[in-house]
């Protein structure tokens, strides 16, 4: 988009005019399952299915509405929410072909995840508060993509985030779920803080958070504020996407049920962040060196992501990672700017189904196999749970990129667009991504092979595992289906044309020329990847984890020592630094008294009273602070 | 020289009228000494609450009056201009009663902890027979209501005083009942009358402080009025030494009433040692009265000399914040951990305050009344949480509550969500105002350190919500008491205030914002 | 003339103060203390009046002003010591500390033992 470009949006009309339904109508039934309690115990899922269900519908009418207007940008204001002086921001809400477009996404995956969770919690007892959460969590995250403003966006972003928290620690029981809970609400504090941040920046330099006064008066702002932003946004979209350096708490939260993992971790909230910067596009598109970071940040969580993929044993473990991975591309994607941004947001649309219908698979292999997650103790099972065999299969093919299904569509091209960047960076990103696409194939195939092939090494307690019920077969079979065509049906029924009116150009870098050949080689990586899997898989595992005989393995199993990263980044200087005040705070300052004390009276016994709280050691403290004022004031004024 | 006569002396004059909510809460306040003295002890009790709320009430409702009778738009002086109607004057006075009057339903509690907070009798050693007895039986002390109302009445004068003198005599006026009221916990009577004693040695301290900043004033300006001492400033010839010296006494004076680091270390102690409806009080309404005198003087009496000391505060701002909300991570206590969650907060009023517009001043009166309904609301059910030996604040104490009580828990969920900046509720709102004001004023690094040490304090919040909800309780866990029906309602009002003003705060922003002109 | 010796008197006797909060572990002595901070800013008012040209002297009675309100402190002060005094038979400050830090819920108050004698208690 030319930066002299305008953003417009028109006030809706209309059909469009009643587009708050899509947010009211989950909040409400949100609001009537958690607050309702346990009369409504026997009817809340279908209360909670019917809802989202609704949206959908309504989200179908209003895409298929915003297709007919000419004009592809609609706003609609509800109410003054906060006026500071000049700050204003109101309750708005804008419909464009890339709200839509989620919209659609967060619906309908989200309304096939339902209808599973209704089999899948069957035996849980809090299975009402559970839908309560969801939909909660389905309102917040439409807020998320239909705010017409940061601010708007950011109340969604924290809402969703809300949400995943109290989905994440579900099983209390569970430590590690506890756990896992705080750690991606800690994590996810950090992000909030740089887009809290970033909007502050917005004030200051625009007053407004609005996405048309934002976008307009981006051009004419110093390069460095326009960085700041950028790399701000960036950081906040880490943290809710995964990336790195903030991915320690995705796989984490696989803790939560499988349903919550399908949803909130892998289709929807996590890609927030792509869609955050899909969104800020005209931010990242003036500062280039800030879409390289965004690059950057991409080309190294998703190689990090697949190796670490490679040495999980934890079948939802290993999707986790890998979602941390492919929104790793689409990070690469939306950071090369231009026509990339609609190839990043088709990929988030395949993953999207893809991978919401493996976790699906990977919940129905858990149900029939009693809860076990370890892939070393799965094996044989095609024969046993055919339906999930064939839908994680078609799965697993879209997501190594197998023609004609949807990965091949979505992340050819985006490779090819990374290799397109040119010069250093274009081998570096393109060859990540290549890389990238065969550890992939590797590890996808290793989950596949080990899950439903060679011989059984079920534990003791399993005789017979079974295939999981129609409710929960039929969403993964639609999911399927959406895995096989989505890819094909959204790059030929013009996809990036309908996203023209947000990103302003459909133009793709890429090799035109070389298209065949780019699509060769990277076809030839994935099955070298799928080769390597299936020899060295196709016998099954050993039963226990075998020592890690080089340094690679090893660091892939402590995760490439992200966890100990975040400890010495975020929470050693932290701890120190609390120690430190403390220390000022009480026993310093009483240090100094008792020391002071010492000396005036000749005393040692004055040691005796090394504890806090002592009126005097306070009055000190009130004394050196004033000191300290009134020799500030007077070297500002003097100096 | 020449000898003053006693005829030079013209009685100043007093506009009745728009000083009378100030006039009725302390008049109120006389009737309810009088009712202590000549009532039968039978009826002290409902004639105190009646009195108390009542004054509070007509306070409020007169101060509407004059809001709408435009003082606000067309501010006066009055009682020889030590006295401002004005409408940042009127808007903190409403603040301090209508938070005043939640924290007064909480203290006339009498159903939680039977007979009410309040100890029966002082003059009883602790732990004596006698002790036990009053503690098991006997109903409060009435003379808190009279206290209360006299520290409210003060807290008025403060924030409308308009010279350095008044500003003094208010500051006495509103501190010295609260040190008495320190004192008067029914449990736990050694620790409350520490924390007394702690709270009158460092108050005393530190009035000393202000008011000999108050005398260098005099020297520098030879006068105590603010607008005299602004005209001062500008005009050359005088040495700024003294001027300097003088409002870096007087800020530290305020500054310890508002508990900024580094004058914050009764806060913890005294906040932890006074029964927990003074405790609510203070955090409150003190909070609203301090922030108010730091409000006119900055405002009034130093606008011209900003770009000089507006560094040095800048700089107790961003340690309040940062310092407020490490040790707050630390805490065990839970009255501990929102005494420095309080200092934080007041660290991000300050942020407001150094905007140094007309934002800054609506952005800072806005929070004050946002966090003062959360942090009632909070200390509110803090109350509720008890064991044997009355009130049980220990966090561990709280593990699994939210099992025992989920109401009480998801309130307190929804509070800390509030405290934490969470949007949708009225601590997001607030700090987005101070920090979008504050960076309208050039603020930049105050609002980082704002939004990091936000950021940080958030896990305190989260580790109490962690505890009530995913660990198991204790055997003996504490019970939880059923609110009576003024707890409830304070509660109700803290909390449904919180959303309001988290959903729709223009409803107070746009009050807050036409009342953000001082007179000067 | 500038009153240079009153000023300089008056500061003395306001860091004599200071050092006695700083120093005194008696509180009634901090009391005093604290009193003989509020006196030096009388000083400092009455020299200040006598400075200023042309105006009613109303740093007298400022003075006037602050000896009222130091008088009204001092009586809640002696209130709330007393009480003190009534039930830990001391009145030594530096005890008051054991309010801090608690990290276990604190043992049921009890009246510390009958006067202790308290030879550090004095002239430091």
């Amino acid at each position: 988009m030319t930066l002299a470009e305008q953003v417009q949006y028109q006030s809706a009309t209309g059909a469009l005019s009643s587009v708050w339904l899509l947010i009211a109508i989950p909040l409400a039934s949100a609001a009537v399952l958690l607050l309702l309690g346990r009369k409504a115990d026997r009817w809340g899922h279908i209360l909670g299915c019917a809802s989202i269900g609704a949206s959908f519908v309504l989200g179908l009418w209003y895409f298929f509405t915003l297709r007919g207007l000419g004009h592809k940008a609609v706003s609609l204001d509800l109410f003054n929410f906060i006026q500071v002086g000049r700050f204003k921001v109101d309750w708005g809400i804008l419909y464009d072909p890339l709200s839509a477009t989620f919209v659609l996404l967060i619906t309908g995956v989200g309304f096939l995840i339902h209808v599973y969770a209704v089999g899948y919690m069957k035996e849980d007892p809090g299975r009402r508060r559970f839908f309560g959460y969801f939909n909660l969590f389905a309102s917040a995250m439409l807020l998320l993509v239909l705010g017409n403003s940061f601010l708007m966006t950011f109340i969604g972003w924290e809402g969703v985030g809300l949400a995943s928290y109290l989905l994440i620690s579900w099983y209390q029981d569970r430590p590690a779920a506890a756990t896992a809970g705080k750690k991606a609400f800690l994590m996810n504090r950090v992000g909030d803080a740089a887009f809290l941040v970033a909007m502050f920046l917005m004030f200051a330099n625009l007053g407004s958070t609005d996405f048309a006064t934002v976008f307009n008066g981006v051009g004419a702002l110093p390069h460095g504020v326009t960085l700041a932003m950028a790399l701000l946004l960036l950081a906040g979209a880490c943290g809710k996407s995964g990336q790195f350096p903030l991915q320690a708490w995705l796989p984490d939260a696989m803790e939560g049920p499988t349903p919550v993992s399908a949803l909130i971790h892998a289709a929807t909230m996590v890609t927030a962040g792509v869609y955050l910067i899909a969104r800020s596009n005209p931010i990242f598109d003036a500062t280039s060196l800030g879409q390289t970071i965004v690059v950057a940040v991409g080309a190294f969580t998703l190689l990090l992501g697949c190796v670490i993929g490679c040495a999980k044993d934890d079948i939802k473990r290993v999707l986790a990672y890998s979602t941390v991975s492919q929104i790793g591309y689409m990070f690469l994607a939306v950071g090369l700017g231009g026509g990339a941004y609609a190839l990043g947001i088709l990929h988030l649309l395949a993953h999207g189904f893809f991978k919401a219908g493996l976790f699906l698979g990977a919940g129905s292999v858990m149900h029939g196999m009693k809860d076990q997650t370890d892939l070393r103790r799965f094996g044989g099972l095609w024969r046993y749970m055919p339906v999930t065999w064939a839908t994680v299969g078609l799965g697993y093919l879209a997501i190594i990129g197998i023609p004609p299904l949807s990965g091949f569509f979505s992340k050819d091209p985006i490779i090819d667009a990374a290799f397109a960047r040119g010069g250093w960076q274009g081998w570096v990103f393109g060859l990540a991504a290549l890389l990238g696409a065969g550890l992939t194939a590797f590890y996808m195939t290793r989950l596949f092979v080990l899950t439903f092939h060679g011989k059984k090494r079920w534990t003791d307690d399993i005789e017979h595992p079974h295939e999981s019920p129609g409710v929960m077969k039929l969403p993964m079979i639609l999911l399927a289906v959406g895995s096989v065509a989505a890819g094909g049906l959204l790059v030929y029924g013009g996809f990036t044309t309908w996203l023209e009116p947000v990103f302003g150009t459909t133009e793709v870098p890429g090799h035109e020329p070389n298209r065949a050949m780019m699509i060769g080689i990277s076809l030839a990586v994935v099955l070298v990847g799928v080769a390597i899997a299936w020899l060295l898989f196709r016998r099954g595992t050993a039963l226990v984890e075998q020592p890690a005989r080089s340094p690679i393995v090893r660091a892939a199993r402590e995760n490439l020592y992200g966890d100990v990263f975040n400890e010495t980044v975020f929470e050693l200087p932290g701890k120190l630094l609390t120690r430190a005040a403390v220390f000022f705070d009480g026993k310093g300052i009483d240090g100094i008294v008792t020391g002071l004390a010492a000396i005036v009276g000749g005393s040692s016994s004055r040691l005796r009273r090394l504890q806090t709280g002592f009126v005097r050691s306070y009055a000190l403290t009130i004394l050196g602070g004033a000191l300290v004022v009134v020799a500030a004031l007077m070297a500002v004024k003097l100096g | 020289m020449n000898p003053v006569l006693a005829a030079d002396i013209t009685l100043p004059h007093i506009n009745y009228g728009a000083i009378a909510p100030i006039l009725i809460l302390l008049g109120m306040a006389c009737v309810g000494v009088l009712a202590e003295a000549f009532l039968p002890r039978t009826l002290r009790y409902p004639v105190q609450v009646l009195v108390s709320l009542v004054a509070q009430v007509a306070g409020l409702a007169t101060i509407i009056g004059l809001a709408l009778s435009n003082y606000a738009k067309k501010p006066t002086l009055t009682a020889g201009d030590a006295l401002a109607v004005d409408g940042p004057g009127l808007f903190l006075q409403g603040a301090v009663l209508v938070l005043g009057i939640v924290a007064t339903l909480l203290i006339a509690e009498r159903s939680v902890e039977r007979g009410g907070a309040f100890v029966a009798q002082a003059a009883v050693t602790a732990g004596s027979e006698a002790d036990a007895e009053q503690a098991r039986r006997q109903p409060s002390q009435t003379e808190i209501f009279p206290l209360s109302l006299f520290a409210l009445g003060g807290m008025m004068l403060f924030v409308s005083a308009n010279d350095l003198l008044t500003m003094f005599v208010a500051l006495e006026v509103f501190s010295l009942p609260l040190y008495l009221m320190c004192a008067l916990a029914r449990r736990r009577r050694l620790l409350s009358q520490e924390a007394a004693v702690k709270y009158f040695l460092l108050g005393a301290f530190s009035s000393a402080f202000f008011v000999y900043g108050i005398a260098m004033l005099y020297g520098f300006a030879g006068s105590v009025k603010f607008h005299d001492i602004a005209v001062a400033a500008i005009s050359s010839g005088k040495s700024d030494l003294l001027m300097f010296i003088g409002l870096a006494m007087l800020a530290i004076g305020l500054l310890f009433k508002a508990a900024a680091v580094p004058f914050h270390v009764w806060t913890p102690d005294v906040y932890q040692g006074a029964p927990t409806p003074v405790t609510a009080l203070m955090a409150s309404c003190t909070k609203v009265a301090a922030f108010g005198g730091i409000l006119r003087i900055f405002y009034v009496a130093f606008l011209d000399s900003r770009w000089d000391w507006r560094p040095v505060i800048g700089v107790i701002a961003v340690l309040t914040m940062v310092i407020g909300a490490i040790l707050a991570v630390t805490q065990t206590d839970i009255k501990r951990l929102l005494a420095y969650s309080s200092i934080a907060n007041a660290g991000y009023v300050l942020t407001g305050v150094l905007a140094m517009q007309k934002d800054g001043i609506s952005s800072s009166l806005f929070y004050l009344v946002t966090y003062g309904f959360t942090v009632l609301a909070a200390f509110g059910l803090v109350t509720l949480v008890r064991d044997q030996d009355g009130e049980a604040t220990h966090l561990s104490r709280w593990a699994g509550l939210g099992r025992k009580a989920p109401v009480l828990a998801g309130v307190f969920t929804f509070l800390m969500l509030s405290f934490a900046g969470i949007p949708l509720t009225s601590g997001f709102t607030g700090k987005f105002a101070v920090f979008s004001a504050a960076l309208g004023g050039g603020q930049t690094t105050l609002v980082i350190f704002g939004v990091l040490s936000s950021v940080l304090l958030a896990f305190p919040y989260l580790r109490v919500v962690v505890l009530m909800y995913l660990q198991e309780p204790a055997a003996d866990a504490p019970t939880v008491a059923v609110p009576g029906a003024l707890t409830s309602a304070a509660l109700a009002i803290g909390a449904i205030v919180t959303l309001l003003l988290g959903v729709w705060p223009s409803v107070l922003l746009d009050v807050a914002n036409s009342a953000a002109q001082f007179v000067g | 003339m500038h009153p240079v010796i009153p000023y300089v008197v008056a500061a003395l006797l306001f860091g004599v103060g200071v050092y006695g909060v700083l120093v005194r572990r008696n509180a009634v002595l901090l009391l005093m203390s604290i009193e003989l901070m509020l006196n030096a800013v009388n000083l400092m008012f009455v020299t200040a009046d006598t400075s200023i040209v042309g105006v009613p002297r109303s740093g007298q009675v400022f003075t006037l002003f602050v000896i009222v309100l130091a008088a009204a402190e001092v009586g809640v002060g002696l209130a709330v010591i007393l009480r003190f005094f009534r039930l830990r038979a001391s009145v030594e400050t530096d005890g008051v500390g054991a309010a801090t830090e608690t990290d276990a819920p604190r043992e049921a108050d009890a009246p510390r033992a009958a006067v202790r004698p308290d030879p550090d208690g004095e002239a430091r």
